[in-house]
């Protein structure tokens, strides 16, 4: 039978690929809407040809729209297919910054929502480590969400990572003001969070603007 | 006869859809503006008169259920119809309490777009002159 700690986990992670899935699919349709007005709006231009005039480069404008909606829908494909994928395997050897990019891609609709504009500070030439990729961005997703609902609008949260004394840190680093209700309570204190950092034999140190996940290169 | 120019305030965040949405009501002989959240709509609304506005439902800052709200309160008679990529039918009838004219999922048929708004600013329209017939009324 699963223990409190593994229950928590799993509904969790639940409620993360809940959380990505209708950011993914509301960010896709809204790719497919652009793109079907915009091959309408070229319908239309054919039909009132005269009223149009010589459109040809407003044609070339439309499609080259198409075209970058398209783009935009395939990046963000790929990043929940690679999002998907990191589930397969429990521990492997990854980049972070990858795996945090991936998470920025796909959680960009939530902060633009709530007005809060995510940013990145990545030191490039951090090893890859040897854990579970799909555990860290669960991770980062549960201090994320919190900020979102803790952070008032024009705020933002930025996501870095360093190397330190043979750890990689991830720092969640807040930037701006918080609502009324929330400037008062600081952050929450998760067993759920203390339960992932042990399973990652990582540590957490938080603070109010600051959270801060040191994780060894090698679980070994 | 003069035709009569119909106002349509497009009011969407995703500013290429919206843009492209005006594009296509333009050419249908509608008058179109847009804005890119429920803030900046009202400012709009408050310097320029509108007939019809198309509004979405999700978006940065003031929820699109808010800006229905203000709208019929400030402009009670301007048709509000909500175009919106994901609706659910306790949306729908949200929208139907506050007031608004009609609700369309995205994306949506551009004839039966533009069907509404004709409709919806026939629904001014009368209820306009009603409104001044009673004030005559009672004069």
């Amino acid at each position: 039978m699963e223990n409190k700690g593994e229950r928590d986990l799993r509904l969790l992670q639940l409620r993360f690929i809940g959380k990505i899935l209708a950011g993914f699919t509301h960010e896709s349709k809204n790719y497919i809407a652009i793109v079907k007005e915009s091959a309408g709006l070229i319908g239309d231009m054919i039909q009132l040809g005269e009223k149009a005039g010589d459109g040809s480069q407003a044609y070339l404008e439309i499609i080259h729209s198409i075209e970058e909606q398209i783009e935009k829908a395939t990046d963000l494909f790929r990043h929940l297919n690679r999002f998907s994928h990191r589930m397969d395997t429990e521990l492997c050897t990854f980049n972070v910054n990858e795996t945090l990019e991936e998470l920025i891609a796909l959680l960009t609709r939530v902060a633009r929502q709530k007005k809060i504009k995510l940013e990145k500070d990545f030191q490039q030439d951090i090893p890859s480590i040897n854990n579970n990729p799909s555990l860290l961005q669960l991770l980062v997703f549960h201090f994320l969400e919190e900020q979102f609902t803790r952070l008032d609008k024009d705020s933002s949260l930025m996501l870095k990572t360093s190397l330190s004394n043979g750890s990689v840190i991830v720092q969640i680093i807040a930037k701006g003001n918080y609502l009324e209700a929330e400037s008062e309570k600081g952050l929450s204190n998760n067993e759920i969070d203390d339960y992932i950092i042990d399973q990652l034999r990582g540590i957490i140190v938080k603070d109010n603007d600051l959270i801060s996940i040191s994780l060894p290169v090698s679980l070994s | 006869m003069k035709q009569i120019d119909i106002r349509v305030l497009v009011i969407d965040d995703e500013k290429d859809f919206a843009n492209t949405l005006a594009q296509r009501l333009k050419l249908r002989n509608l008058k179109v503006n847009t804005a890119y959240d429920g803030e900046e709509a009202l400012i709009k609304l408050k310097g320029e008169e509108q007939d019809v506005v198309v509004l979405d439902l999700r978006m940065p800052g003031m929820h699109g259920m808010e800006v229905l709200q203000e709208i019929k309160k400030t402009y009670p008679n301007i048709q509000v119809i909500v175009l919106t990529g994901h609706g659910t039918d306790k949306d729908e009838e949200e929208v139907k309490k506050l007031g608004g004219f009609g609700f369309l999922n995205k994306p949506a048929d551009i004839d039966t777009l533009e069907y509404k708004i004709k409709a919806a600013f026939k629904e001014k329209v009368d209820r306009t002159l009603s409104a001044n017939t009673f004030a005559d009324n009672n004069q």
